[in-house]
């Protein structure tokens, strides 16, 4: 890494992790709540999908922990915002009557028009997120010392981050703008909050991950200090022997050989080393396009399946030992 | 279903192929190298895609895709085994202006078309106003679809989490439309005098206080605004909407899941298979792409990678025959041993994740195919026509010296 990024990542209160499908954000967030508790914050850990993810990859059963949340893991907290909860908790809030809130959202004629309009989902998820980083504990202290988010993907996420931009400039006045307003503040405030974008060291990855940066800084001001690249495969060789390939294709057998057939071996040692050169070569691309300190992550040879698996990438994405 | 009769289905006989699955499984790349193989066989075919990325114009040798349908010079495609008198072209949807296009052709006046195009909201939010996307591309097939200058159009769906969003947004969309609360704000009058809905209409009448209580000022004014724009236009856009699903259910269209071994992609793709039914669309095949092949031919699995002391001698001693004196044979045995066996994992692990798809699928009778991994990316007509051959040439014929290779460059 050329330089180190500006502030450590767990000092922010919320960190939003989004990237492209498949690049595995979800376990790079679930691995930063994992990485905060263990360096003894509170963590919150907030889904925003249809699917309940992050609590499985904790380990925990399969009851979902839905919108009031729950304590999964020492010191992590899970919780999915469902926009329609956060609309009923809001709109009780404003108005303090739960009981009539409660009635019109679940009116199926407004279901039926909230399903189709734009927009909201992304600023009352925001508010939400918002509000549980204004929360406080009896001694005043924030409830959450870290709020993980494990955003929509990329393309969803501009429109995601851009939703109260758009709410300050559509609306007039009244409560909506002036919620709009606060939350914006919040996505800006660089102390505060951090946009953790998660690629892969491939070519569209890459591309899109450097769009992202750019369209997002642009519109909506947030915080962009590193860019996470995921699944970065090792070089395959120790030093001194480059052109295995070569070598291997060089082979003949002996009629008693015991080792497999060479040229597959080749072939394997071929694979390896043009996916490791590619991989460096989409890295570099990457550190170029968006002039960001990267962050690789090594390649989970079982796949992210358990905590341990998890755990191994604690150290690389916030310098914490484990 | 066979190879040869799902590729016959897709790209022979169907007018539509719609390629759908979750973001991030290389579906563009797919339907490029879909369409090519299409036009190998002497149709005239379109590539329509969603994706912004310039990869694929790169990829097919045009500088730029735009709204309209763009043509791949005939002298760049002859060397692909395209014929010279079939045509292949490429286009990017731009899903603003379709949309435009459609407000300014069902708009019941100018002035309403005025009305909507000029809106705050409509401007805002008319790309994430619910289906919106997806309808645009719908609608943009069906245009050209009539318009009958291509006999295949190969249509790349807009990336989403969930394949099934394609299928389930333009419902939403005309759901939207035609949902009783827009009908109460246009024709409130229609409704007076059923108790049922004048019952409902105090539930929607204190709704919509409660969010202007909530709002502020002005925000109701523009949704209602908004909203009553499109009176007139439910109804020709319901009609329009059955015409172009009736296309889609219909024998003239060949939906192709892709999907990669990733478990999300596989979990997807199961669920899609489970609420097929729901949709009527004729799927006939699923393109697993992106999948690890062991070297020698595709499905069969790792041989055995046992690194005996008695191996690795006699590999370090194969590999210091006819090497210099200073070459670390045992260090490269051991690194032969070492990524052959990083390799056979993956590939037991892509047989691992999509076998529970790969059983689901033959059950139902659907193709399944795979098009494996290769070392470089796709970037050019011949990286394409690699991936062509891949998914539809039976093994035997794909005239490379060994069946596969994984660390074969596409764009070799």
């Amino acid at each position: 890494m050329s330089h180190e990024p500006a502030r450590r990542l767990l000092a922010r209160r919320l960190i939003v992790v989004t990237g492209k499908g498949g690049t595995g954000k979800t376990t790079v967030a679930t691995s930063l709540a994992l990485g905060g508790a263990r360096a003894g914050q509170r963590v919150l850990l907030v889904e925003v999908g249809r699917d309940e993810q992050c609590p499985r990859l904790l380990g925990s059963d399969s009851q979902p922990v839905g919108y009031a949340g729950r304590v999964v893991s020492t010191g992590i907290t899970c919780m999915k915002i469902d926009p329609f909860e956060a609309l009923t908790e809001y709109l009780g809030i404003q108005l303090g009557v739960t009981s009539v809130v409660r009635t019109v959202v679940e009116n199926t004629a407004f279901r039926q028009m909230m399903n189709a309009a734009p927009g909201w989902r992304a600023l009352i998820t925001l508010g939400k997120i918002w509000h549980l980083e204004q929360m406080t504990d009896t001694d005043g202290r924030p409830l959450h010392d870290l709020i993980v988010v494990d955003a929509p993907a990329t393309g969803h996420g501009v429109t995601f981050l851009d939703a109260p931009r758009v709410a300050v400039a559509a609306v007039r006045a009244g409560p909506l703008r002036r919620n709009a307003e606060r939350v914006e503040a919040l996505i800006r405030d660089p102390e505060r909050c951090v946009l953790l974008p998660v690629a892969l060291a491939e070519e569209l990855p890459v591309m899109e991950t450097a769009e992202l940066v750019s369209r997002l800084t642009e519109q909506t001001g947030v915080c962009i200090d590193r860019v996470v690249v995921n699944r970065v495969s090792p070089d395959p060789l120790p030093s001194g022997i480059s052109e295995l390939e070569d070598h291997l294709r060089r082979i003949e057998p002996p009629p008693d050989a015991c080792f497999p057939d060479p040229r597959i071996l080749a072939d394997c040692a071929k694979w390896a080393t043009s996916r490791h050169a590619l991989n460096q070569h989409h890295l570099a691309a990457i550190r170029r396009r968006t002039g960001l300190p990267i962050v690789p992550l090594p390649q989970l040879s079982g796949g992210a399946g358990r905590i341990q698996d998890l755990e191994r990438l604690i150290e690389p994405l916030t310098g914490i030992e484990t | 279903m066979t190879r040869d009769e799902f590729f016959q289905k897709t790209l022979g006989e169907a007018r539509i192929a719609v390629c759908v699955g979750c973001g991030g499984v290389g579906k563009t790349t797919v339907s490029a190298a879909l369409g090519l193989a299409a036009a190998r066989r002497g149709r005239n075919t379109l590539i329509l895609t969603i994706d912004p990325a310039r990869r694929l114009a790169d990829s097919l040798g045009i500088g730029e895709l735009g709204n309209q349908p763009r043509p791949i010079p005939s002298s760049a495609l002859s060397q692909f085994g395209v014929p010279p008198n079939v045509k292949l072209s490429a286009m990017m949807l731009d899903m603003k202006r379709t949309f435009d296009d459609l407000i300014t052709r069902f708009a019941s006046s100018p002035e309403a078309r005025d009305r909507i195009l000029s809106n705050t909201l409509y401007q805002h939010a008319s790309e994430t106003l619910a289906g919106s996307v997806e309808y645009s591309a719908m609608e943009k097939v069906y245009e050209l679809y009539e318009g009958g200058e291509f006999d295949l159009i190969v249509l790349d769906t807009p990336p989403s989490q969930h394949a099934l969003d394609f299928l389930e947004a333009p419902q939403r969309l005309v759901d939207f439309l035609d949902s009783r609360i827009i009908r109460l704000l246009v024709h409130p009058a229609l409704s007076a005098g059923r108790i049922g809905l004048r019952l409902f209409q105090r539930g929607a009448q204190r709704a919509l206080q409660t969010i202007e209580r909530v709002t502020g000022l002005g925000f109701l004014e523009d949704v209602s605004e908004f909203l009553l724009a499109f009176e007139g236009m439910s109804g020709d856009f319901r009609k329009r909407a059955q015409r172009v699903e009736s296309l889609l259910t219909g024998p003239e269209a060949s939906f192709v899941l892709v999907t990669g071994p990733a478990e999300d992609s596989v979990a997807q793709s199961v669920q899609f298979l489970d609420r097929l039914e729901n949709f009527r669309v004729p799927l006939h095949g699923i393109l697993v792409n992106r999948i690890h092949d062991w070297p020698g031919s595709s499905n069969a699995l790792p041989t055995v990678l046992e690194e005996t002391p008695l191996a690795l001698e006699q590999l370090t001693a194969a590999l210091a025959h006819g090497a210099g004196a200073d070459f670390p044979a045992e260090e490269a045995a051991r690194a032969a041993f070492g990524v052959a066996k990083r390799y056979a994992e993956i590939v037991r692990r892509d047989e691992a994740s999509t076998s529970v798809l790969r059983k689901r699928t033959e059950e139902i009778g659907r193709y399944w195919g795979r098009i494996p991994e290769f070392a470089a990316d796709v970037h050019n007509l011949a990286g394409l026509a690699q991936v062509a051959d891949r998914m539809v040439l039976p093994e035997e014929n794909r005239g490379a010296p060994t069946p596969h290779r994984p660390g074969e460059e596409p764009d070799a």
